[in-house]
């Protein structure tokens, strides 16, 4: 058993990590507060380092890298930026990643190709106002019409939503079958006739990664944009999430560092009576346990990932990484916040923005409860 | 046409020092390691070359332990086309001339129009070895270059001299060139590329094979500065402070060249 990362992770980390530091970080804190997605900054130069297709084959425009290299580099662009860590997630993981796996060859090269090059940014739009967690209670549509399918319906929360160009969209294609078996899943591209998008939501965090919704009204797609076969629809999305679950476990795992590594700067110039915080043992058993339950998600969310690039399975796995980083996110970045005390709580430090931006972490792409039912039930099979 | 680029690995200078047994350098244990940063534009430097004149090989050279290895690849991910590690577990210890004469021994007879280096490294400090090395070749150099442009196998540098001044220096190949931070906007290694280095050649050459020039200086001791209270405190009327203040602007930094 090895623990080392190897040569290219580490290349791969200090690229990420001097880029993150040098043009994310800067305008992290006023993107948040003026809710502005960049593109520019947060999609278009993650092309350019070749950060958009990490794990896809050279073929398809991506980089050949493997899953800890995808987990290392979302994990570095949110220890400085949870929305830009989102972006890359959401649409690796989510939109990118289901064409991979249950695209054609055709589909490939006209939806994934662009998509790992980084010339169209992706989403995913499963969520609905009566189906989160529970997927089966879709209740868009997608009717049978000639040669396509007719959309009908509206997808809440959706990531990268307004910018993308290329959406993986799930519809019920079968009303008689049981909940799970009529769903199917569909690639939506932008501009399409009767896709529009509805409100943007107001964020507690990741504020600067654009939530939309997606309408669909009459919205014809030609029967060659069905992703995967017809009824399959379920078996993509808990795929695609698996996978999704990565990504954001890496991100919150990015977060909690961040949080981290500001407690302990500030703890070691913040002096009270006549002395370092840093120096106070109170202070040093919070750090301590901070640093502790991060090391721990690491291992889980690098482990997750290697068995993700290995072909074993890591639909457990996945669920353990995202529920003890999330968690362990949560609470660091509350931790930090108290470290840093009456500054903490202001938005002149970073701590406040990684509190707010931790909590989307223990519930989107499978909430906490989620993530022990993935684990529970597999223990109890 | 063929470049050489040598570089340093060098510890993060964000690290904790501490000195190593016996005073003679610092201990390397739990360092992290990177590029020296004046080497970072030398490589820029390199591939911009390449890119200009279309076909061009650059070799990226550097002396030290195995660990120096992952620091080349970001140097050949960065663009250079190949790497030769001289391995050499006490390369810390030789003074500029030897480190010069491995390279020298190395570049010798290798056709090399055009040898580009860091002016100084960022933990030793000599600047001595690219000027060293030109000499040794027989070769022009040109050192704190803060500009660089290439026609016809001429080359028209920009370099830095004291006090905010600047020199234009035209000088033919081959030419040794040591690179002032600011020469370029040294390029992130993509993504791909990083993949990419791994399949490019890294040669290593055991030291013994190069090494053919006697040192002539010996470190006896290193040690930490005793601490100095504050800073430079400038006294005087506001103009005066302002005269005072432009005047250590100008010449200690770049800030106002």
């Amino acid at each position: 058993m090895n623990f080392e990362l190897t040569e290219e992770q580490n290349l791969i980390r200090d690229m990420v990590r001097e880029f993150a530091e040098t043009e994310v970080a800067p305008t992290a804190k006023i993107r948040d507060e003026e809710e502005r997605f960049d593109r520019a900054l947060m999609f278009d130069r993650l092309a350019e380092l070749g950060l958009t297709g990490i794990v896809f084959p050279e073929e398809y425009g991506g980089a050949g890298a493997d899953y800890i290299s995808y987990a290392i580099a979302v994990e570095e662009l949110s220890r400085v930026c949870a929305s830009t860590g989102v972006t890359l997630s959401a649409h690796l993981s989510l939109c990118a990643n289901p064409i991979y796996l249950f695209g054609n060859e055709e589909q490939k090269q006209q939806f994934l190709a662009p998509l790992a090059r980084g010339e169209k940014l992706g989403a995913f739009g499963l969520t609905e106002p009566s189906a989160g967690t529970d997927a089966g209670g879709t209740r868009t549509t997608a009717v049978k019409d000639g040669k396509g399918y007719i959309l009908n319906g509206t997808k809440i929360f959706i990531t990268n939503a307004g910018d993308a160009e290329t959406y993986v969209v799930f519809a019920r294609t079968d009303k008689q079958a049981q909940k799970h078996h009529g769903i199917s899943a569909f690639i939506v591209e932008k501009n399409t006739q009767g896709f529009s998008f509805g409100k943007k939501e107001q964020k507690m965090g990741i504020r600067s990664s654009p939530t939309m919704e997606l309408v669909f009204d009459n919205c014809r797609i030609p029967a060659s944009q069905l992703l995967g076969e017809e009824g399959q629809g379920f078996k993509v999305a808990m795929k695609t999430l698996d996978g999704g679950r990565i990504g954001i476990a890496s991100q919150a795992l990015g977060i909690a560092q961040g949080a981290l590594e500001a407690a302990v700067n500030y703890a070691k110039e913040r002096k009270q009576f006549d002395t370092p915080i840093a120096k106070f043992q109170g202070i040093q058993f919070q750090l301590a346990d901070m640093a502790t339950q991060i090391e721990a998600s690491r291992l889980l969310v690098y482990s997750a990932a290697y068995k993700a690039s290995h072909g074993i399975s890591y639909s457990q796995a996945s669920a353990m990484a995202k529920l003890m980083a999330s968690e362990t996110a949560m609470r660091v970045t509350t931790q930090a916040v108290q470290v840093l005390g009456g500054y903490g709580y202001t938005r002149e430090f970073p701590v406040e923005r990684m509190m707010r931006d931790a909590k989307i972490t223990e519930i989107y792409e499978g909430t906490s409860e989620v993530q022990r039912m993935v684990i529970g039930s597999a223990l109890t099979k | 046409m063929k470049i050489l680029v040598c570089m340093k690995q060098v510890p993060d200078m964000e690290s904790k020092f501490k000195l190593s047994p016996g005073a003679l350098w610092y201990d390397t244990a739990d360092l992290a390691w990177r590029m020296n940063e004046y080497d970072e534009y030398a490589v820029e430097q390199a591939v911009r070359l390449k890119e200009q004149v279309g076909t061009a090989d650059i070799t990226i050279l550097s002396i030290g332990p195995d660990r120096i290895k992952e620091t080349m690849k970001k140097a050949l991910a960065m663009g250079c086309d190949r790497g030769v590690q001289v391995a050499d577990d006490v390369a810390w210890a030789k003074d500029p001339l030897a480190i010069a004469g491995i390279i020298a021994e190395y570049a010798r007879s290798k056709d090399f129009s055009c040898i580009f280096t860091g002016m100084q490294s960022q933990d030793r400090g000599s600047g001595q070895v690219g000027v060293l090395l030109a000499e040794m070749l027989g070769f022009p150099s040109v050192t704190t270059i803060v500009d660089f442009t290439h026609e016809n196998g001429e080359y028209l540098v920009k370099r830095e001299l004291e006090g905010g001044v600047k020199a234009i220096v035209k000088v033919k190949g081959p030419a040794v060139f040591t690179c002032q931070l600011g020469l370029n906007s040294p390029r992130y290694p993509t993504l791909p590329n990083i993949m990419k280095a791994k399949k490019k050649e890294l040669l290593t050459i055991p030291v013994e094979q190069l090494q053919k020039t006697a040192p002539q200086q010996e470190t006896t001791r290193i040690f930490f500065p005793e601490k100095k209270g504050g800073g430079l405190i400038l006294e005087g009327d506001i103009p005066a402070l302002a005269d005072q203040l432009i005047k250590i602007l100008k010449e200690k930094t770049s800030v106002l060249a």
